[in-house]
């Protein structure tokens, strides 16, 4: 009994001692502006999660600290219009999972108290915890998944910066022809490629939507599961249908795999379109060689440095702080936080109202993103950026290069793809 | 189109005895001891990474590994034995099953902690590339695993009919009680088994990680594929489990070539079902 | 009918008095999530033990018939605009009837043969699903934002409605339980559990009665599907039909105690809330050290509790007296 006294009286006491420390914190705690992320950050694609938080930081570090960059708020410590105030990360771990989404930025909100949240990038993740803010009443900016979906919610609270993979289905067909115009090279058909989760199968389904519209024959549709442990079946099917360009939307460990099938299986379309996985950090130094000649849809590129120095700068930044080089997944996720400071800045307050008032006035201009935008500026109606567009970079010599649109490639798009065979 | 099929009936082989590979380890363990090790899969996944990191740090090719990953895998499943299973052997068979699922999910993220989650892939294995077979191309690794299959089962076949060893162990299989009367130490060849039965899967792990990619959950699907063959082949025969891989390789394959590729994995499902159903001990069992 | 101790009476009513208070004093929405998923999964746990802890079918399939549940009231929502208080039924029905589509075939397995089948039931349902485009296949459904009302059994402002909601659902699952426990039916599970060839001799209709305990347990579980539509708004196969759902459940079967009433949602009351808690703590790190916790909290309890916390206050209780 007299053991648990002492100890009572130890906590009682080192608690007053520390009151006056918490007052001071709370003091200090006003100067700053907290921001939820929500990511994978275990599980599945805990890499993915990973890469996404290392843009998420090198931007909040951007931002707090005075660099010489052209993005908004960069040449400032903190936001200048809040008396410096800096941006503090809350981060929460979604595992991949809706539910926590929605748990996570419910916590996020009421118990942290952010004033806005950003993330998530699985689309269905952050359909749960932007559904969870749109009922609390607090912005999301979200600058890294891709559903179209979640811009058809009419939701008010709700932000997308970055392309959405209608837009990005819709490219491939632009580009399809562009081929034809530009370059002479006809294709006639096309077969569809996706794993069966909600990205996979809402890309299949726009681009089906676009083939059609543009009048491409689909000779082939055709989902499975993105961790199966040999895709022998599917690549059969697409050598039987023969088409003239596969476009495969996946995750990164079906790319690998399906890379190494398409070599050993000999599956030589005249070009291979596709999304994400093929982008994902660790596809190259997986597949190495086997990647060049892949064409890939893409926000980002290092080779935008040549027309976009601040591509070079951020990406020198990103080196010196995390030893590589700046990818897609980081460079997205990368353009969330300056969205919702620039908008607070704007603002003058943390309010949500006022907040959400100052991000549908966002206008920024495009030499101030890292990508070949005309900048960011919200639809009145959906509040999906309107000039997001995407990209199409290729891999050669295991790197990637922009090639499309052809006007702002900086190399040469390889076409058709050179035949298995013929590399050594 | 015949070229088509041809390939697709050589991947059923292939993948079909890759699968046996993996599926043998489980039914010696389960046949002997009547437990099902949930953490089998994972079990596989740290054969693959013994299998990586002997490649990346000390240059050693997945084929020269497999003794290594056998010895692992075997200190790892008589570890696991012994300070885990054992304990629950007496039990409640409900904590049976379900002990052998915190190892799983325990080593699943013991991994992620220690190499995480990123994939890795060995990219310059001796065994590389493919062999025309006139024109269907034959995967080299695929082959040498499917070889390694066959030689695998026909050595531990060997092992449980010849030696003394091994005859203790079909003993305690057949009948337990019985073999304890006989005086076999049942819980040696527990311990024994167990060790065997994870050195197995260990190996399955060193020809896996020739072509296929690496990562801490990489256990899972496999893990779910080799209990629905084991139980397909009958508890406890080896010869059972290797004729239960092949057939499932040509179900998965067969299946998601001419039926839909999404389906295939639930065909394989429905297929087990089907014959628990009407031949509840298996093909073998 | 069993009765019980004055001391488990007052015991029960002083929890139900703070579980009915607790919404009052809960600071902020995190708290009520894990009660509510707390709740939601003593309730499966609940369903689960009706036929594995008192009949000796340990399925680890449940996922299935919880994805059921919620599909088919999201869809008779989304698509006919049907109250969810009538597709909650429906989605009962349903699963019954899954249940005892796939308990046929099933009814001679047992132990690890019955698991193993119940784990690729389970997979065959999710990937039916993922690829059946009535109910949006791998794109899920997204459940509209109706006005916040009982009828919609829909909640914006608070959680509190949700709650005192899956808390009578888990009563009305215990209740059910108890029944089944303590009626003829439950005395034939436990003759079924302890030998088949006992209860074929005592003339037991066998798979009369497997089919009902694993009905009865699809029907409950199904409900707790259609709570989650509605709790969560958006339901996918990735969310709502995987495995490790259908291990969850059975761990809080097991840690609480397999085979006795008030087990499982002791088993929720300690799992849940570490899950929860370690991965807010914990998982923000990205290591997977809270789910190595998680790992050896089960090779513990498999070791040292297989009775389950249930068991080991059952045997202090016996040896007190």
């Amino acid at each position: 009994m007299g053991k648990i006294r002492r100890r009572e009286f130890l906590v009682a006491g080192m608690s007053l001692a520390a009151t006056p420390l918490l007052r001071s914190t709370a003091w200090a705690q006003q100067k700053t502006i907290k921001i939820g992320a929500l990511y994978p950050l275990t599980g599945n694609l805990a890499s993915t999660g990973l890469d996404c938080r290392r843009g998420v930081e090198l931007a909040v570090d951007i931002i707090n600290g005075k660099y010489d960059l052209n993005l908004p708020l960069a040449k400032t410590e903190g936001l200048p219009n809040l008396g410096g105030a800096k941006i503090e990360l809350v981060w929460a771990d979604t595992k991949g999972e809706p539910k926590n989404g929605q748990a996570e930025a419910e916590r996020l909100v009421t118990q942290d108290k952010v004033v806005a949240c950003i993330g998530a990038y699985q689309s269905a993740v952050t359909k749960t915890a932007s559904q969870a803010t749109e009922r609390l009443k607090i912005p999301y900016v979200c600058s890294d998944s891709s559903s179209p979906t979640l811009t058809e919610r009419d939701f008010k609270y709700f932000f997308r910066v970055s392309p959405h993979d209608g837009s990005f289905a819709k490219d491939q067909f632009s580009f399809l022809k562009d081929l034809e115009k530009t370059k002479k090279q006809k294709v006639e058909t096309v077969a569809l490629l996706y794993e069966n989760t909600e990205f996979g199968a809402n890309v299949g389904k726009e681009e089906l939507k676009y083939a059609q519209e543009f009048g491409y024959k689909v000779v082939a549709d055709i989902s499975y599961a993105a961790n199966a442990t040999d895709v022998t079946s599917e690549v059969g099917r697409l050598i039987k249908a023969n088409p003239d360009v596969l476009m495969h939307a996946s995750y990164i460990t079906d790319a690998i795999l399906f890379t190494k099938t398409f070599k050993e299986m000999g599956f030589n379309p005249k070009g291979f379109v596709t999304m994400a996985g093929y982008i994902e950090p660790g596809y190259l130094p997986a597949v190495k060689a086997d990647g060049n000649f892949m064409i890939i849809r893409s926000t980002f590129a290092l080779d935008l440095a040549k027309k976009k120095p601040l591509v070079g700068q951020v990406n020198e930044l990103y080196k010196k702080k995390f030893n590589l080089d700046l990818g897609e997944n980081a460079s997205r996720s990368f353009t969330a936080p300056f969205i919702i400071a620039d908008a607070i800045n704007r603002a003058k307050t943390t309010d949500a109202e006022t907040v959400v008032k100052a991000l549908r006035e966002t206008n920024i201009p495009g030499d101030q993103v890292l990508y070949p935008w005309k900048g960011v500026q919200f639809d009145p109606k959906t509040q999906q950026n309107i000039y997001a567009i995407g990209t199409l970079v290729q891999i050669q010599d295991q790197a990637y290069h922009t090639v499309w649109p052809f006007e702002s490639a900086a190399k040469d798009l390889v076409w058709p793809f050179p035949s298995w065979k013929s590399r050594k | 189109m015949f070229d088509q099929l041809l390939q697709q009936i050589v991947n059923s082989l292939l993948i079909g005895s890759v699968y046996s590979l993996v599926a043998i380890g489980l039914t010696l363990i389960w046949g002997v001891m009547n437990i099902i090790n949930f953490a089998h899969g994972d079990f596989l996944m740290i054969g693959m990474f013994i299998a990586f990191w002997m490649y990346t740090l000390y240059g050693i090719d997945p084929l020269l590994s497999i003794p290594l990953c056998a010895a692992g895998l075997f200190l790892l499943g008589y570890l696991v034995y012994r300070f885990i299973v054992s304990k629950v052997m007496g039990g409640p068979g409900l904590a049976q099953l379900v002990v052998t699922f915190g190892v799983s999910i325990f080593l699943a993220n013991f991994a992620v902690m220690l190499w995480t989650p990123d994939f890795r892939l060995i990219d310059h294995p001796l065994l590389s590339g493919t062999w025309m077979i006139g024109a269907v191309p034959l995967s080299i690794p695929k082959f040498a695993a499917s070889l390694g299959s066959v030689i695998v089962s026909a050595a531990v076949v060997l092992f449980l009919r010849k030696t003394k060893t091994g005859k203790a162990i079909l003993a305690t299989e057949m009948n337990r009680d019985s073999a304890l009367l006989m005086g076999i130490n049942t819980d040696r060849v527990n311990a024994l088994s167990f060790g065997i039965g994870s050195a197995l899967v260990g190996i399955a792990g060193a020809f896996l990680s020739m072509y296929y990619y690496i990562y801490p959950q990489v256990g899972g699907l496999f893990g779910l594929i080799s209990f629905c063959i084991v139980a397909f082949g009958g508890f406890g025969s080896i010869e059972g489990a290797f004729l239960a891989g092949i057939v499932i390789g040509f179900v998965q394959t067969l299946g998601g070539y001419f039926f839909d590729p999404a389906y295939k994995y639930a065909i394989v499902f429905m297929v087990y079902l089907i014959t628990v159903w009407i031949r509840p001990q298996g093909l073998l069992g | 009918m069993r009765t019980f101790t004055s001391r488990q009476v007052s015991v029960s009513a002083v929890v139900l008095v703070l579980l009915l208070f607790f919404p009052l004093v809960a600071r902020g929405s995190f708290p009520m999530h894990v009660m509510i998923m707390l709740f939601m999964f003593a309730m499966m746990g609940v369903a689960w033990n009706i036929m594995g802890g008192y009949a000796g079918m340990f399925s680890f399939g449940q996922v299935a018939f919880f994805g059921i549940g919620a599909y088919t009231s999201s869809y008779l929502l989304v698509t006919h605009h049907i109250s969810p208080w009538i597709g909650i039924f429906v989605g009962g029905i349903l699963a019954a009837l899954t249940a005892a589509a796939i308990g046929i075939p099933c009814s001679n397995l047992r132990g690890h043969y019955f698991a193993i089948a119940s784990i690729a039931f389970g997979e065959i349902v999710r990937i039916q699903f993922n690829n059946w485009k009535l109910i949006g296949a791998a794109e899920g459904l997204t459940l509209p934002m109706l006005p916040e009302s009982f009828a919609n059994f829909m909640f914006h402002s608070s959680k509190a409605p949700y709650y005192y909601i899956i808390l009578g659902f888990l009563l009305a699952a215990l209740i059910v339980c108890y029944l089944v426990a303590t009626s003829k039916m439950g005395f034939y599970f436990r003759a079924i559990k302890e030998s088949h060839e006992v209860a074929k001799v005592l003339g037991i209709n066998f798979v009369h009665y497997r089919l009902m305990a694993i009905m009865i347990s699809a029907f409950l579980t199904a409900m707790a599907g259609t709570f989650y539509a509605q709790y969560i708004l958006y339901l996918d196969p990735e969310s709502v039909l995987i495995l490790p759902i259908s291990v969850q459940i059975v761990l809080v079967a097991m840690l609480g105690g397999a085979g006795s009433v008030i087990g499982p949602v002791i088993g929720a009351a300690i799992l849940i809330p570490v899950s929860e808690i370690t991965r807010v703590m914990l998982g923000h790190k990205g290591t997977g050290i809270d789910m190595m916790v998680y790992g050896t909290l089960i090779m513990l309890i498999s070791v040292y509790q297989p009775q389950g916390v249930w068991g080991l206050l059952s045997s202090i209780g016996r040896r007190a007296r």
